[in-house]
């Protein structure tokens, strides 16, 4: 390599740090300082006012006994379990209904991919109680056809399950990604399978999953990621309470309320390092089981 | 994808408030709150919870302090209640408190014992509390150190609704006499003569008024002297067993309407909405219901008192005015402060709004100028027989009305029964003291 050239090379890094450089600065002071200063509180007993005493492991005891926290683990495991399959089952519905060629594609495409801009807003977590409340939209339809609903929210029977539509609903972003694998899949494979005599299903079983899956993979590991984290939606639909009867107490909820509305920051921070270990606990055992049943075709 | 507030977000934000609060904690004071007026421009910030009358009628006594101290600039913050605290407590951490706090019995002790609240008696220059009863002074003292100024008085009473009461035919009870067994009948005469379309009775259970009472007339208190729990598991037991007869036999509306309710703001409260005839309120709030319901309302002794061993009602400081131990701005605070509290000006818009005044020159300059309602709260105030004020809400118990709340929500929905709402209560309840 002759000299100017690398010099050349040494300029560009230069433009690409300082480039980087607002990045990285939003990494350091924005997102580590308080991750390592939350790690440190974990192990602390602080009350947001006065100075963290340390109180070493403490907090780990107290998730043990703490019933609440356990009840907060059961809403989100559910939550979880049940929302993600249903909301990418969804995504991948529509997303091959639109890969049939379907006129207006485009228009279809956004008015699907809206809920998901919207779908963890204020708002919408607002609309939503409105919609499903005592004497809201659901139950006027359904007063409509004679069938008297109930107050969906504020039922801990049925408060859960109306997040759980909510997430659902929010399945445009995940199907924006199907939709964008299911054009890679070349069309012959089908054209070849027809020829064969292979059903519509036997097509969709053999083919499109099994090189749609690094895909589903994807979608898959990002929305558990995001279904664990949950907040807004629970926090607008219950009041910040969790309720009723802590029947939507989502994991983060909960986190919240011990570090604000309980002066309990110590023990607050320490529930947030156990929610990233069980987010990553979730993400390697998702990889490793990927090893089974994901296909790179390359 | 999208990012709301979820994800990191949320973390970071626990996160990066808790470690700026580490910070803040080292850092320097507010200023001196015996020192002079600044000449210089300043900004306070002043923030409260309360009803949309009382939002119009606080920003006007803002404009007459402004007008008369043109170098001070007050900015209103107001909140609903529910959302108060958690905002309260955020700002706090962050170190970005407002100046002037309105501040409520429940978290008085939590915040001073902490040394979030300026210790007012630095402030004696700016801030006199002359005109104030001394046992008023004393429920806002903490440690032996005035942290509070009360603003009123309030009593826990039954609001009736009287227009519907002729509506549907049912003779006024003489609250002198009236037991909690009349009140049930009463409002099962009326949920059955309106189809059940307005209910007789409105469920409480959600704040601490109606649990405070019930406890006082059993003889018992919700704390003992030393700030730990005291109620005896069946006393509470039966307070849950009496809201659960209600709800079974439709004198109050369906569980889930009563949650909806609770959670909602004053003006969709069954009384404010005349779907409900009767129910629990401080004294203090009959006027913003009158003004939100439109109808004849009022107010009503608590049931079975005259048969209770020891009165079970009691004066509530209704509210304080508090102000931030950090802020940069303690003299004109509590110059404000003093505004309030003490003229006659604040007074005459204020009325009653925030309590009977507590400071008796104003209380007695406003009332010739009260409105029915006003008056009828007032008089209700002199008219009752109390019993001594319960302890002030010990550190760490601010959460109570979380957990009655949550208690509340799973009798009423069958999901726990009485009696194992009031164990899980008292554990509860013990434990967040313990911890504090």
């Amino acid at each position: 390599m002759n000299a100017p050239a690398q010099l050349r090379r040494k300029r560009d890094n230069k433009a690409a740090f300082l480039f980087l450089l607002p990045w990285f600065a939003g990494l350091t002071l924005v997102t580590a300082g308080p991750v390592v200063a939350s790690l440190v509180l974990g192990f602390t007993d602080y009350n947001l006012i006065q100075a963290p005493e340390f109180n070493g492991l403490e907090n780990v005891r107290r998730m043990l006994s703490d019933e609440r926290l356990h009840q907060a683990l059961r809403v989100t495991f559910s939550y979880v379990c049940v929302s993600v399959p249903l909301q990418l089952a969804a995504a991948l519905g529509l997303a091959m209904l639109l890969d049939r060629g379907l006129r207006g594609l485009a228009f279809y495409r956004s008015a699907f991919y809206l809920p998901s801009l919207l779908g963890s807003s204020v708002a919408i977590a607002v609309l939503w109680r409105q919609v499903f409340g005592a004497e809201g939209l659901l139950n006027q339809v359904l007063g409509l056809f004679g069938v008297e609903g109930r107050g969906w929210i504020s039922d801990p029977r049925t408060a859960l399950s109306t997040l759980i539509v909510l997430n659902v609903w929010t399945f445009g972003a995940p199907m924006v990604i199907f939709l964008a694998g299911l054009r890679q899949i070349p069309v012959m494979y089908y054209e070849a399978a027809a020829v064969d005599g292979a059903s519509r299903w036997t097509q969709f079983r053999r083919i499109t999953v099994p090189l749609l899956s690094p895909i589903i993979f994807f979608n898959l590991v990002l929305q558990i990621i995001h279904a664990f984290q949950a907040f807004t939606q629970a926090f607008v639909v219950s009041g910040g309470t969790g309720g009723p009867s802590d029947s939507t107490l989502f994991y983060t909820l909960y986190l919240y309320q011990r570090g604000f509305n309980n002066f309990d920051m110590g023990y607050a921070s320490a529930l947030a390092w156990l929610l990233l270990l069980i987010i990553a606990a979730f993400t390697a055992l998702n990889f490793w089981v990927a090893k089974r049943w994901v296909f790179y075709d390359d | 994808m999208n990012d709301g507030m979820s994800r990191r977000s949320v973390l970071t934000l626990a996160l990066g408030v808790g470690a700026g609060a580490a910070l803040a904690a080292c850092g320097s004071g507010g200023g001196d709150a015996g020192g002079e007026i600044s000449a210089e421009p300043v900004t306070l910030r002043f923030t409260w919870w309360g009803s949309d009358a009382r939002h119009k009628r606080t920003q006007q006594v803002i404009d007459l302090f402004t007008k008369a101290n043109p170098t001070i600039t007050v900015k209103g913050e107001f909140k609903e209640w529910n959302g108060y605290w958690d905002s309260l407590a955020t700002t706090v951490a962050a170190n970005d408190a407002p100046d002037i706090i309105q501040m409520d019995e429940l978290y008085l002790s939590s915040y001073a014992e902490r040394g979030a609240l300026l210790d007012l008696g630095t402030a004696a220059k700016h801030l006199s509390t002359a005109d104030f009863e001394p046992s008023a002074l004393d429920t806002g003292k903490v440690g032996g150190k005035q942290y509070a100024v009360p603003t009123g008085l309030a009593a826990y009473a039954i609001v009736v609704n009287t227009d519907l009461l002729a509506q549907y035919k049912v003779a006024l009870p003489d609250d002198a006499t009236w037991t909690w067994d009349d009140l049930k009948t009463i409002g099962a005469q009326i949920s059955k003569a309106s189809g059940g379309k307005v209910t007789g009775v409105q469920s409480w259970g959600f704040d601490t008024g109606g649990v405070n009472i019930w406890a006082r007339q059993a003889g018992a208190s919700l704390y003992d002297d030393k700030g730990d729990v005291a109620i005896p598991p069946e006393v509470l037991a039966s307070f849950w067993q009496y809201l659960l007869d209600l709800t079974r036999q439709g004198i109050t509306p369906p569980p889930s309407v009563t949650i909806e309710r609770a959670g909602a703001a004053l003006d969709q409260s069954g009384t404010a909405t005349n779907t409900s005839v009767f129910g629990t309120w401080w004294n203090t709030q009959l006027t913003s219901l009158t003004a939100a319901s439109g109808q004849s309302l009022k107010l009503l002794r608590q049931p079975s008192e005259a048969r209770a061993g020891s009165p079970g009602a009691y004066y509530k400081p209704s509210m304080f005015w508090s102000i931030s131990a950090r802020s940069q701005h303690p003299a004109e605070a509590a110059l404000f402060v003093n505004f309030l509290a003490n003229t006659t000006e604040a007074g005459d818009i204020l009325l009653t709004d925030r309590g009977v005044p507590a400071n008796t020159k104003v209380r007695s300059a406003i009332t010739p100028k009260l409105t029915d309602a006003d008056k009828a709260a007032a008089e209700y105030l002199g008219a009752i027989k109390v019993g001594p004020a319960p302890r002030v809400t010990p550190n760490g118990a601010s959460g109570i009305e979380a957990i009655l709340k949550r208690n509340t929500e799973g009798v009423l929905f069958e999901r726990q029964t009485p009696q194992q709402a009031a164990a899980a209560f008292i554990k509860e309840l013990q434990a967040e003291i313990d911890a504090a």
